[in-house]
Formats: C-alpha cells, sequence, structure tokens
C-alpha cells in the first residue's frame, strides 16, 4: 500500500506543480506530465501485484470519527479498478495538457489540470475504500470535481446547463447511497466493509432494499436507462479528455460499485439478477439507438456509453443469475465479462473521445454533418478512431470482440442452468446491439472522416500535435493487444469474477479451463486476421502495380458536377433505422419541400425530467411567500420550530420514561 | 484438423461463384429465356481481374483495403463451419459468435468503402445495407441460439454435428422454424430478392450493387466474390441445419452439401421469379417476420 499512497501523492503533486508553475507554461506541462504519469506508473504496481494471485495487506487508520476506522485495501476488484482508473486517468491527464494549452489565455487552465489529479486521486480512493465513511466521501469527491472539470467552458450557458443537470443526478445518486449505508448501518457495529458484510444475513428479505437502493444510487452513476439523462449532455460539454475520462473511468464506479455490494451482501435475489438483466438489455439497445439519432459527434459517444453499460450490466445480470442458481462457471463468466467489459470500453471509449477532441481541435466544430474528408487531412487520428470504432462494435480482431465474447459464452451458458434459461434470449439482444453500434459507426466515420469536407471548417484541419496522438495510440495498441492476446487480460478477469462470487479457486480453474482452448482459437483468429489481411494487400499491390491504373472523379451516374453537399449525410445516414424504431428512438422529424432535419430528443430528459422539473419548480413558487426577507417572521419560524421540538421531545420523554 | 475439412474449404471456395449463377439460371428458365450460362461469374471475375482499375480522388487507402478485407473475413468464417459434415478446421466453444462477427467485420469495412467515395448513391447504399444488417443480424443469432437450446453445445461443429441429428425427431417443428427463419436470414446476407435485387439497373433502388458502383478491375472482382461467399457460407449454415451429416462419411457428407447448396440457389432462383422485391420500408417487417419465427422455435425449445 505504500508504493500505492505514494503513486497517489506525486499524481496530486504533479497538480500543485501544474498550478504552482503556471506562469512557465512549458515547465509546469513537463512537471505536471512526468509527476503524474511517474504516479499512475507507481500506484498500479500493488494492482498488478494482486491480480496476479499476490496479496497487499490493508492500511488501518484509526479515526475519530463516527463509523469506525478507516480502512483502504486492495482485493482483485479494487486491483482490476485501479488498473482502468491509472492508465485511462494518465492517457487523459497528459492529452489534457496539449489539449487545454490553447485555451491558457482566457480559462483558468492550470486549476483544470489540479482538478485532473484530484480527480484521479479520489477515484483511486473510491475503489481502495474499506468502509463505508471514506467511500463516500471519496465518492462525493470525485462527483464533485467531476462537475467542476465539466464546467470548465462555463462561459457557454449550455455547458453550465449541462453541469446543472449533472450534478442534480449524482447527488440524487448519493442520497441513495447514503441510505442505503444507513440502513445497512441498523445491522452492524460500525461501517467498515468487513462488518457490513458479516452483518449482511441480518438485512430482512435477502437484503432486498439494500439491492435495489445499490441500483438506484449506482445506477444513476453508471448511467442505466433511465437513470442516465445528465450523461449525453454532461460528456458532450466537457473538455474532451474530461469525457474520456468521465466516460472511461467515473460512471464505471457505478458499476464497482454494484460489484461490491455482491461481494458484501452475497448472492443476490433471483429478482435482482433479472432486473439488472433486463436493465442491461434496455439500456443497450435504447442507448445505441439514441446514438444513431444523434447529430454531435461527443454526444453520440456519450450515448454509446449508456449502450456499453448495457452490455456490461448483461455480464452482471447473469452472473447473478449464476450465483443464485448455483451454477459457479456462468457467474465467474458473467462476472469476468462485465469488468473485463469495462476495462476494455474505458480502453476504447477513452481513445474515441480523444479522437473526437482531435477532430474538434483541428476543426472547431463537433457537428457530423459539418465535417467530412478529415481521413486525408488528419490520417493518424483517423488510424487511431478505426482502431476505436473496430473496438467498441465489438469486432475481431480488437478487444471488443473478446469482451462481448465473454458475455456471449456466460449467456449461452445458461442453457444449462434450468432455471436461468430464459436469459439465454439477451443473446440476440447484443447482437442487435452489435449491428446497431456497427451502423453507427459506419456513420462517425464515414460522416466525420470519409468523403469530403462539407465546410470550410472541414477544410481547414490539420493533424493535431503528438503529445496529443501519443496517449491516443497507447489506448490504441492496448485495444489490439487484448484482441490478440486475449489471455492477458481474460484470466486476471476470471480471477476477479471468482473473487466476486466468492466462489475461490475450483470454479475459477473450471471457468478458466472453459474458455481456455476458445482464448486461444480467438487469438489464431486475431493473428490471423492481421497477417493474413497483410499478406492479402501486398499481394492485391502487385498484381496492381502491371495494371494501369488512374484516378478520376467520384460515378455519380452520369452527372458530372457533384459538389460536398450532395454526399450522404449522418442524418439520412441513420434515417431509416430510426424511422424502423420510430417510438422508442424518440427523434423529431422536420419534413419541407426541400429539406429534411432530424432532432433528436432524450426520452427521458426532454419528455419526463424536465416536464416534472417544471411542475415542481411552479409548485414551489406557491411556497415563496414564507420567505420574503423580513427579520421579524424569521424568528417567529425559529420560535415555532424550537417549541414544537420541546413539544416532541416532551412527548417522547412521557412515553419512554417509567 | 483434418484434410477432408481442408478440400471441403477448397471446395466450397471454388463453388461459391456457381451459386448466384445458378439461381439467375433458374429465374430464367422459369421465366422463359434462355439467360446466361452457370459458370458466368467465374468469366467476369477472370475478366475483372485482368484489368487495370479507376479510382475516385476522394478515396483513401480505406476504399482499396476493404474488397481484401470482405474476401478474407469470408474465408476466415468458412474455418468454423464442419463443411464435411464432421467439424470445422478451426472449432472451439463460442466459435458461432466469431462466425457472425466475421462476417460483420466484412460488411464494416465495405460499407466505409461505399462512404470513401462521398457518392450520394454509394451512401444511400450503405445506409440500407446496415438497416438491412441490423435486422438480419437478430434473426441469426435467435437461430443460432435455438440451435443451441437444441443441442447443448456451443460451437459450430458442435451444434451443426450428430446433437443435432438425434434433436430432429423430437424438435422437428422448432427446428422447422428454424431453418426457414435462417433461410430469410440468406436471402438478405445474400442482397437476393425481395430484399434486395442483384438484377436491378436503377442505382436509387439498389442496396449491395450501388455500394460498389466506383470499384473497378480486382478490386470489383474481390468484392464480387467476397460476396457469392458470403451466399455460399450462410447457404451451408441451412443445408447442415437441415441435413446434418455427421452420421455420413466426410466425402458423402460433402457431396450433399454441394447439392444442397445448389438445390438452395435454386430455391432462390424460384423466389426470385415468383415474387417482386419488397418496398425498402417494408424490408424490416420482413426481417422481422424471420426474428419471430427464430424466436417461435426459441421458445418451443424454452418451454420443452
Amino acid at each position: 500500500m505504500t508504493l500505492f499512497f505514494l503513486g497517489i501523492a506525486s499524481v496530486l503533486l504533479g497538480g500543485l506543480s501544474a498550478l504552482a508553475l503556471r506562469r512557465q507554461a512549458s515547465l509546469a506541462a513537463i512537471a505536471f506530465g512526468v509527476l503524474v504519469g511517474l504516479g499512475c506508473a507507481l500506484a498500479v504496481v500493488p494492482a498488478i501485484r494482486v491480480l496476479a494471485g499476490g496479496v497487499v495487506p490493508d492500511l488501518r487508520l484509526s479515526a475519530a470519527v463516527p463509523g469506525g476506522d478507516w480502512v483502504f485495501g486492495v482485493d482483485p476488484l479494487s486491483a482490476f479498478f485501479l488498473v482502468i482508473v491509472l492508465t485511462v486517468g494518465a492517457a487523459s491527464a497528459l492529452y489534457g495538457i496539449s489539449y487545454l494549452a490553447p485555451e491558457a489565455e482566457h480559462r483558468p487552465v492550470a486549476a483544470s489540470h489540479l482538478l485532473m489529479s484530484l480527480e484521479i486521486a479520489s477515484l483511486a480512493m473510491v475503489v481502495t475504500a474499506r468502509a463505508a465513511m471514506p467511500f463516500l466521501i471519496a465518492w462525493e469527491c470525485m462527483a464533485v470535481l467531476a462537475y467542476f472539470l465539466i464546467v470548465f467552458e462555463s462561459d457557454h450557458a449550455e455547458v453550465r446547463r449541462a453541469g446543472l443537470v449533472y450534478l442534480i443526478g449524482t447527488h440524487t445518486g448519493t442520497l441513495a447511497l447514503i441510505a442505503l449505508f444507513a440502513f445497512w448501518a441498523q445491522f452492524a457495529g460500525n461501517l467498515s466493509f468487513d462488518a457490513l458484510a458479516a452483518a449482511s444475513p441480518r438485512i430482512p428479505a435477502e437484503g432486498a432494499l439494500v439491492f435495489a437502493l445499490g441500483v438506484a444510487g449506482f445506477g444513476f452513476k453508471a448511467g442505466l436507462v433511465p437513470l442516465h439523462f445528465w450523461l449525453p449532455g454532461a460528456h458532450g460539454a466537457a473538455p474532451s479528455h474530461v469525457s474520456a475520462l468521465m466516460s472511461g473511468v467515473v460512471i464505471k464506479m457505478g458499476i464497482y460499485g454494484l460489484l461490491r455490494l455482491v461481494i458484501l451482501v452475497g448472492a443476490p435475489p433471483a429478482w435482482w439478477g433479472w432486473l439488472v438483466l433486463s436493465l442491461g438489455l434496455i439500456s443497450g439497445v435504447l442507448g445505441v439507438l439514441w446514438a444513431l439519432a444523434q447529430h454531435d459527434l461527443k454526444r453520440l459517444l456519450a450515448y454509446h456509453s449508456v449502450e456499453n453499460i448495457g452490455i456490461i450490466l448483461l455480464g452482471l445480470g447473469i452472473g447473478a443469475l449464476g450465483l443464485r442458481y448455483h451454477a459457479p462457471v456462468v457467474a465467474v463468466l458473467g462476472f469476468a465479462g462485465a469488468v473485463l467489459h469495462t476495462l476494455n470500453h474505458a480502453l476504447f471509449k477513452s481513445l474515441l473521445f480523444l479522437g473526437a477532441g482531435a477532430v474538434l481541435r483541428a476543426t472547431g466544430t463537433r457537428l457530423m454533418d459539418r465535417l467530412g474528408g478529415l481521413a486525408r487531412r488528419m490520417p493518424f487520428t483517423w488510424t487511431a478512431f478505426l482502431i476505436g470504432s473496430v473496438a467498441i462494435v465489438g469486432l475481431p480482431p480488437l478487444n471488443g470482440f473478446v469482451s462481448e465474447w465473454v458475455v456471449y459464452q456466460a449467456l449461452l451458458g445458461s442453457a444449462q442452468v434450468p432455471a436461468a434459461r430464459a436469459a439465454i434470449l439477451a443473446v440476440p439482444g447484443l447482437a442487435l446491439i452489435g449491428a446497431l453500434a456497427l451502423a453507427c459507426f459506419a456513420k462517425v466515420g464515414g460522416a466525420v472522416f470519409l468523403g469530403r469536407p462539407r465546410s470550410p471548417a472541414a477544410e481547414a484541419g490539420g493533424e493535431v500535435p503528438r503529445s496529443m496522438l501519443g496517449p491516443m495510440f497507447a489506448l490504441a495498441l492496448a485495444c489490439a493487444a487484448i484482441g490478440v492476446a486475449p489471455m492477458i487480460a481474460v484470466v486476471p478477469a476470471i480471477r476477479v469474477g471468482a473473487s466476486i462470487g466468492g466462489l475461490g479457486g475450483g470454479p475459477m480453474r473450471a471457468a478458466a479451463a472453459a474458455v481456455g482452448p476458445s482464448l486461444l482459437g480467438i487469438s489464431l483468429l486475431a493473428v490471423l486476421l492481421v497477417v493474413l489481411a497483410g499478406a492479402g494487400w501486398w499481394l492485391r499491390e502487385l498484381v496492381l502495380r502491371r495494371r494501369p491504373r488512374a484516378w478520376s472523379d467520384t460515378w455519380a451516374c452520369g452527372y458530372a458536377f457533384a459538389t460536398p453537399r450532395m454526399q450522404y449525410t449522418a442524418a439520412s445516414f441513420a434515417a431509416p433505422l430510426l424511422h424502423a424504431y420510430a417510438p422508442a428512438a424518440g427523434v423529431q422529424v422536420e419534413r419541407t419541400a426541400g429539406a429534411f432535419h432530424t432532432h433528436p430528443k432524450d426520452l427521458v430528459l426532454d419528455r419526463l425530467v424536465l416536464p416534472l422539473w417544471e411542475r415542481l419548480r411552479r409548485g414551489a413558487f406557491r411556497a415563496r411567500p414564507i420567505q420574503h426577507g423580513r427579520l421579524g417572521s424569521y424568528l417567529l419560524y425559529l420560535l415555532g420550530a424550537l417549541l414544537l421540538l420541546l413539544l416532541y421531545l416532551a412527548v417522547r420523554v412521557e412515553g419512554v420514561g417509567p | 484438423m483434418s484434410w477432408s475439412g481442408i478440400a471441403a474449404v477448397a471446395i466450397v471456395l471454388f463453388i461459391a461463384p456457381l451459386l448466384p449463377g445458378l439461381a439467375a439460371k433458374t429465374k430464367a428458365r422459369l421465366t422463359g429465356r434462355r439467360g446466361a450460362p452457370v459458370h458466368q461469374l467465374y468469366w467476369d471475375l477472370a475478366r475483372l481481374w485482368r484489368k487495370g482499375a479507376v479510382y475516385s480522388r476522394t478515396t483513401t487507402w480505406i476504399f482499396r483495403f476493404a474488397p481484401v478485407v470482405l474476401v478474407l473475413t469470408g474465408v476466415l468464417a468458412a474455418l468454423f463451419l464442419p463443411l464435411d459434415g464432421q467439424r470445422g478446421v478451426v472449432t472451439f466453444s463460442g466459435d458461432l459468435v466469431a462466425f457472425a462477427y466475421l462476417l460483420a467485420l466484412g460488411r464494416f469495412f465495405v460499407v466505409l468503402a461505399a462512404l470513401d467515395t462521398g457518392s450520394s448513391f454509394e451512401g444511400m447504399g450503405a445506409s440500407r445495407e446496415v438497416t438491412v444488417a441490423a435486422f438480419a443480424e437478430p434473426a441469426l443469432f435467435l437461430a443460432l441460439v435455438a440451435l443451441v437450446l437444441a443441442t447443448g453445445r456451443l460451437s459450430l461443429t458442435g451444434i451443426l454435428g450428430a446433437p443435432l441429428a438425434h434433436a430432429w425427431p423430437a424438435a422437428a417443428p422448432a427446428l422447422a422454424m428454424v431453418a426457414v427463419s435462417l433461410f430469410l436470414v440468406l436471402l438478405a446476407e445474400g442482397s437476393r430478392v425481395p430484399v434486395d435485387d442483384p438484377a436491378t439497373h436503377l442505382e436509387l433502388t439498389m442496396i449491395h450493387e450501388v455500394m460498389v458502383l466506383d470499384h473497378s478491375g480486382p478490386d470489383l472482382a474481390l468484392l464480387l466474390y467476397g460476396s457469392a461467399l458470403k451466399l455460399a457460407l450462410v447457404g451451408a449454415l441451412v443445408v447442415a441445419v437441415i441435413a446434418p451429416r455427421a452420421a455420413l462419411p466426410p466425402l458423402v457428407g460433402l457431396a450433399v452439401l454441394v447439392l444442397g447448396l445448389m438445390v438452395v440457389a435454386g430455391i432462390i432462383g424460384v423466389v426470385e421469379s415468383v415474387m417482386a422485391r419488397l418496398r425498402l420500408d417494408r424490408v424490416p417487417q420482413f426481417l422481422t417476420a424471420a426474428s419471430v419465427l427464430a424466436a417461435l422455435g426459441v421458445i418451443l425449445m424454452l418451454v420443452a
């Protein structure tokens, strides 16, 4: 643990030095980059040791605060999430140095770097806390710091609004978590996780209330439908490297919380498994459908986070069902699929957000129908973005395929578990999610990078500096590594999966043996794909070298003056699918004689939350006369409240007394 | 890995271009024409392969890379199918997901190549292709789930092997539904009537054809071969469900497959001559029907 805290201290020092040296920009950048990078590298060591089967002793601080000692520790689940926090955290922070540099004149860049390092530290604390008090404090720090990171461009009204919606969403979730631990604490001596775990058998109805509050509280953070409504706005409005950290890591804390809950309480009731599975399916399908409707690149990516949380929940749900129905291999594979997809999504989604940030920096716009043709102008960004796209669609030979395959394997494995057989119906759902994601990323790639520029802004775009490409390619390399050698990630994920169910070595080895040959097969497939694609390309070049090759305009069926405006737009590309799913897609179509516009609406935020909010606000107006600023009446209120309190105490003492 | 398996893959790779020819011939005969020879596609491929190529100035490497990926994913997907009736060349638990996702990878790159041209026609084709695929994919997976439930296996070799033959007598209605559903998926994946019409001459009404408008020479040859191969692979899946060949010697199994593929191509020709293609916004309904059929099969298995 010493190494871990040393690393976190280095990260914090990096943030402070960015603030202290803000007058010397280049020195501050070097100090921040080196200290944060070094800190993350140091702190990840104990995590890797645990994932390799080692043990790291807990750290116990005797605190003179209510709720008992503060305990910090690294078990396999913490270690796995720590790896996610530190890799994506480092990549986002390093990318942020160049990304924010052009804004140094008019916005508080140094403060944003400091907030970034504080955010990484609080995330690391969330996953290592072993008592409710430090957990909730770190949780709240993470949430509030993220708010300040999001509203970096606070001079824009829509950024402020997105930040406010985020703050309300996250605090509603925290409220549920406080209720959860308060309720749980009634049955336990203190608030350390060990004590809470020991008390879990005493919670009535198999912990029903704890699990329900967990879904609500952690669900808000994870952004599962219908609790996702704060997410697209916040991730769209934040600076791109902050969006990468939010989508890649912060929302995953909701998944961490749910898994931690399963560890502490034990096998969840069956209804909870089915609930999580259904929420996963709903989030997955609706998330990708809503993504398809977006015009703003970053909002689109944000909705894909909702989709991928859905895929993770499918794994979590089938894992919980496997645990309940005593099918250890299904349980291990389900949980392993969930954590593995968490890692993979963190890698490719942060890669995609960093790519979107590069596009934004180069062109100044996030609107896909104003972009196009960037593959020629930003070849490296396009390569990295394409790798991220293939990965997020879940196609071989990259990491997305590996984790989706593990989730498929768990779902298909439920065929052997009589009570959970219906879970196999999630398989076609996952296939639908994959096919829609393919459509969506074909749209993104086509509209943003391929074809011809649709606006002068896109025409002016050029490649971003190496300091921004570096983190992108590091993440792309990680995606490729897990795709080509899946064992390096699946084996630790299975260790984590077994630890979540409290299943121990037997089921862990059984699950590893069950997927071992398949992993070799997937690895072989990936290698064959890469090698043969290279060989095929080379052969094709060899053949064509001796043939006449000519360059011409795109064939427009005999029409010679095709302009960029005549290209198929992103909106038109998605139109047939959105039309087919019309009621669920939430798209408002506006058709005039010469134009076709689609306006994406969030079915939960725009149709449910905001109208409700408006009604609440109007109701609150009616209560306003009681607060009119006259001192006299305030004193009267105080007196009244005191009298009521005394009355209550008097009655209570009367009732309890002898 | 067995020699008969590798030979079977080689034979399927070789006869794939025959299937569109057979379908076209059947259609021609049924509509009273003589039609092109069944081996026309071989000649077309050879002719295109010898030509040079014209590229749009808008296009990038994706445009030239996609044909390679399409053929490669088809060939690799063929390795997973038990084409000789015994076992696939490569087989592992869960390879059915790899099979479907390989085909999707090929589709992804062809769609990107279409968008790479900046042509409104190709954009339209690409948009329709992903729409059709989004409805065909759940149907395909529902059919695979039904087979998993019927056999208790998780590999293509397993679900199309001996346990399937044993499952037929007990679950004939469900498996028949699955087979029909897979045939409908085949019509969509192979770009055939009523989803797409390979014989149409109007770009506005095409799906697959319009996506490859700009490709020429060897690139076009690869694309044409790749789509013929996809037709053969999904066709082989249909044949394997209707006629499990695990009990037959590999050579006989292979002969049954070749015969079965020809029958399937003939049926496609019959379908094309008796019905017109659907209006584009009816295609999702058609494929939803395929999903519903397969889902009925799954539900029959679940309650059994």
